[in-house]
Order: structure tokens, then sequence, then C-alpha cells
């Protein structure tokens, strides 16, 4: 077991490996490892292709571990940030930030206006996460938290477009390109907030390994061997909306992976142990979206295709299937 | 020892509006003894699961006290409660790629590292569960592809492997055929004679129940209860 998780785990680091390697030199300018020596072509692989490979990877795992911890919690594999409308509300908070951060002039601020997107986004995605929690307490039913989900990612999704409707010309053009979700319009400095804020998220997450083998059988189960249930549910719910808000701050809400990853890891893997599918979506996670990413620059010589164009693309035929495998959905 | 003091169980006004207190059942006073095989009767809905769920610490006593060797499970952590009593409920369990071995295994959550990493001795209490209830051959299966009968082998092996002085049995005999119940009740028999546990087990197959345990403890439809010796109780069903 234990030589089968660090194989695993070679693989896939491995392939993370190849795959941020290879998304460094796919974009607009196409250029090999010689050509860094020119000063223009240096500036864009450190200033523009590196932040670029590292979101991708870091938004990648993100999304993956709060689909982990989400579907654990709410014991429903369908669950993700973007389907229960957590990006949503993640989304609509960052576009009210906008306009503010716009009307009041503090986006010349860059760590001010940063900062307030951010938290917006992680409160707007705490807010979801709370109703969804509620909902699920209340009914208990998968498809109804489903439904219920994809409901308030539509109402959600309508008040943001009212405010797009009424935001200046400038804060409709950053809401609009932000919404389509790309990993290519961060910086070093975002980097620099993303990066401190993930990798703690990421290791402390190991630590709920233990609680979540217990939750995996239910919640009087989980009490009964130990599990503070209470506790790690505030803990789950903090880690997915902070790991949700900062990302989708970043990089617009980004459809499917924050689903659809757990699920390929169950397939993949077939363990139900939590601190080895922590680390496979963890690694799955980042894969997924380099490769995404990648796929978006090839297809396009000139630009590069929103990533939520691949994402759905792969990520919504998947979920088509797994619909159809109804022991794999419990 | 387990004592219920004036114990007053059910669930609190807010989870049921539908009733008018929430109180299930009122008044317990009983004590449990080490080495003692007991039975929990009473028709359907009268507060066997509460009553069991309560003394987990699953469910808030409305009212009085639950005593653990002469400790208020109020005062006692989760994590102690944990080591001290297990039980098994009558909910399914199934689904993320959890096989009978990892269900059995969690059974050992409570001694296990931060990381929830199995130790060689762990592994041995598993296995030896597993064999015990007849499961070993189904190690590596997914719970989802088990019988219910199965399923509930699994979970009674899950508590065994606990291995905690208390054990609370929730219909644990509704999905076993005939022979595995008398299996189930020779092991628990066993083991509260060998072991000193103390083991509750709420059951509507009456005759093999009062057939092995020690005791039993019958909520009746009028809201009272009588607790005594099985012979003395079984004169009530006659």
């Amino acid at each position: 077991m234990q030589k089968k998780f660090i194989l695993n785990i070679f693989i896939l680091a491995t392939a993370t490996a190849l795959l941020f390697f290879i998304n460094l030199f796919f974009g607009t300018v196409k250029f090999s490892l010689a050509d860094l020596q020119n000063p223009s072509i240096a500036n864009i692989f450190y200033e523009i292709r590196i932040p670029k490979a590292f979101t991708a990877l870091l938004a990648g795992a993100a999304l993956a571990l709060a689909g982990l911890l989400m579907q654990t919690l709410f014991r429903n594999p369908l669950a993700g940030p973007y389907v229960l409308g957590i990006s949503s509300g993640a989304s609509l908070f960052v576009a009210i930030a906008i306009m503010l951060v716009n009307s009041f002039g503090l986006g010349d601020h860059y760590f001010v206006g940063k900062t307030i997107i951010s938290i917006s986004a992680i409160v707007g995605a705490l807010l979801v996460t709370l109703v969804i929690l509620f909902i699920s307490k209340k009914s208990g039913s998968n498809i109804t938290v489903l439904l219920v989900g994809i409901m308030l990612s539509q109402i959600l999704g309508a008040f943001q477009g009212l405010i797009e409707y009424l935001a200046s010309a400038d804060s409709l053009k950053t809401f609009v390109i932000w919404g389509m979700g790309s990993v290519s319009n961060t910086t070093n400095k975002d980097l620099g907030l993303m990066l401190p804020v993930c990798g703690v998220l990421f290791f402390s997450s190991l630590f709920l390994a233990k609680p979540l083998n217990a939750l995996l059988l239910n919640e009087s189960y989980a009490q009964n061997l130990g599990i503070n249930v209470a506790k790690l549910r505030i803990t789950i719910i903090v880690i997915t909306a902070v790991l949700t808000g900062i990302i989708t701050a970043f990089c617009g809400p980004i459809a499917f992976v924050g689903m659809s990853v757990p699920i390929a890891c169950r397939l993949l893997f077939k363990t139900s142990n939590q601190l080895h599918q922590i680390v496979y979506c963890i690694l799955l996670g980042a894969c997924t979206l380099l490769f995404c990413d990648s796929v978006c620059q090839l297809l396009s010589t000139n630009f590069s295709l929103p990533i939520n164009t691949i994402t759905t693309l792969i990520g919504s035929p998947f979920v088509i299937y797994l619909i159809f495998r109804s022991r794999t959905l419990n | 020892m387990i004592e219920l003091k004036d114990l007053h169980i059910g669930y609190s006004f807010q989870k049921r509006p539908s009733t008018s207190s929430g109180t299930v059942f009122e008044n317990l006073n009983v004590e449990f003894n080490k080495g003692e095989l007991i039975g929990l009767v009473g028709d359907n809905g009268i507060g066997k699961s509460t009553l069991l769920k309560t003394i987990t610490g699953n469910l808030k006593p409305l009212k009085g006290t639950i005593l653990i060797n002469g400790k208020s499970l109020d005062t006692i952590s989760a994590k102690e409660i944990s080591k001290n009593i297990s039980i098994v409920l009558t909910d399914k369990i199934g689904g993320f790629n959890l096989t009978v071995f990892d269900i059995v295994a969690s059974g050992r959550i409570p001694f296990l590292n931060a990381f929830g990493q199995l130790k060689t001795e762990d592994e041995e209490i598993v296995k030896q569960s597993l064999e015990n209830t007849g499961l070993a051959e189904l190690s590596n299966k997914l719970i989802d592809e088990l019988s219910d009968g199965q399923r509930q082998k699994v979970m009674i092996a899950k508590s065994f492997a606990q291995q905690t002085p208390v054990i609370l049995l929730d219909e644990p005999t509704a999905f076993l055929d005939y022979t595995s119940k008398q299996h189930l009740f020779k092991w628990l028999k066993q083991m509260c004679v060998e072991q000193q546990k103390t083991i509750i087990v709420s059951s509507h197959d009456l005759e093999i129940l009062f057939k092995n345990v020690d005791k039993v403890l019958y909520l009746k439809n009028d809201k009272t209860f009588v607790f005594g010796k099985a012979e003395a109780i079984k004169t009530y069903f006659a």
C-alpha cells in the first residue's frame, strides 16, 4: 500500500513537473530555452510565463483539494466549488469589490486593491458554503443539495449580471475578462499572495486526513471515533472557502476542476485513505489545469482561449459519464 | 460500569419542532455492570436507538446524568469516550472506495497518529476482528458489493477493533441469518466473560436475545421501564 502510494506520487509529481515545463513554452510568443539570452524574451519568460504556470499549478491543486474536502463533508461525489455555486458567491463579491475598488481609486494601491478583492471572494465563498451546508443538513439528499447549488449559482450570476450592467466601462471590461477564467493575468506579485496562502492550506489539510477518514462513515460514527465533528465541519468550510475565494479572485471562476479531479482520483487510485487522496488531488489538480492551459495556448496562435472553454469541454462529458455510473455516485 | 441517573432522553425542541417537547423517554435509573451482556427491548420508536446514541454522547441528555466508571459523560472528552464506548448503528455506510478492511480499520482511529497511519499492532487487531467475524476473505471487497447482513457484520467487526470496554449494538441482528445471529451472541457472550466488557444489544429477535443475555432493559409503551434478569423480564412477553 505504502509502496503503491509512493509510486503514484512519483508518477504524478513527474507529470506535474513535465506539464509545468511544457506550459512555460506555450503561448502567443514562441521561443526556446536558448532564446532566454534575449532580454525581451527573458522578460516574457520570467514576468508572464512563470507566474502563469505557477498559477495554473496552484489553482488546479487548490480547486481539486477544495472539491475533495466538500465531497467528503457533504458525502456527495458531485459536490464541488463551481457546481454548488461557491465560485459564483466568490465571483459576485469580487464583482462588487472591483466596482468599489475602481470607484474609490483603490486599484492604484496594489496590495489594498488585491487584498480587498481576495477577502471579498473568500467572504462570498464562505457565505454560499454555509447556505449549502444548512440545506444539506435540512434535506440530506445529494440531489437536493446539487439542485439548490445550481439554482443558487444562477441567482448569484443574475446579481452579478446586474452589477456588470450598472458598472462603468472600465469595470465592465475587467469583469468580462476576469469572468472567463484565466491563469494568464497573474503577476509575480499576485503569486506572492497566492503561494503562501495555498501552501499553508495544502499542508494543513494533511492533518485532516484522520478525521476525514472517520467522516467517510458518517457524522455519528465519526463522533464515536473521537472526532469533534462541529470543529471539523468549520475547518473544512474555512479551508474550502479560502482556497476557492483566493483562486476565484485571481483567476476568475474555473469550472469543473473542483468536482472532476477528486472523482478521477477515486476512480484511478481506488483508495478511501484521505491522506493519499489529498496528495493525489493536489497533484492531479495541478496536472489538469496545467494541461488545460497548455491546450488553450495550443488551439490558438494569436491569443489564448479562456481556460473555462477547455475545463468545461473536458469536465462536462466526464460528469455525464459519471452520472451514468451510479455506483460511483453512491 | 455505566450508570443512568434520572436520565431524560430525546431531541432538543429546535431539532424536532413537530413534537411538543422532543422527549422520547424519561426518568431512566439503571446500572450496567462489567461483564454483563444486556438486552434492550421495546417497540419501534420507544427510544432504544435514542438511548444508545445518548450513552455514546452523540445526543445530549435532556436531563439527568450518565456516569462511566463514576465519571460524568459531560466531563469526558470525545476522544476518551471513543476509547471507552463503541457503537454499531443501523445507518448504511458505503461509497468512496470504502473496503471491508478500511471500515474495520476505522475502529482504530482513536488510537492512530495525526495522519491516521495504522501501525503493525493496529493491523493485527483489525485482522483479528475480521477473522472473529468471519470476514477475513472479504477484507479487500468494496462495502457496496456486500449484502445487508455482511455489511452489518463489518460494522460489528469495526466495533470489536475499537477494543472498548463498552460496546453498544443497535439492532445488530436485523439483517443476519439465524446461524450468524447465534455466532454473534456467542462472541458477545465470550467477550463479556473473558474480557469483562459491558455489552448492550437492542433487538427485536426476542427469542435469541432472551436465550443469551444476562439482563434486559425493557422500555414499555406506557413510558415506564423494567430492568432485571432475563428470565424475570421474559415473563412480560409471555
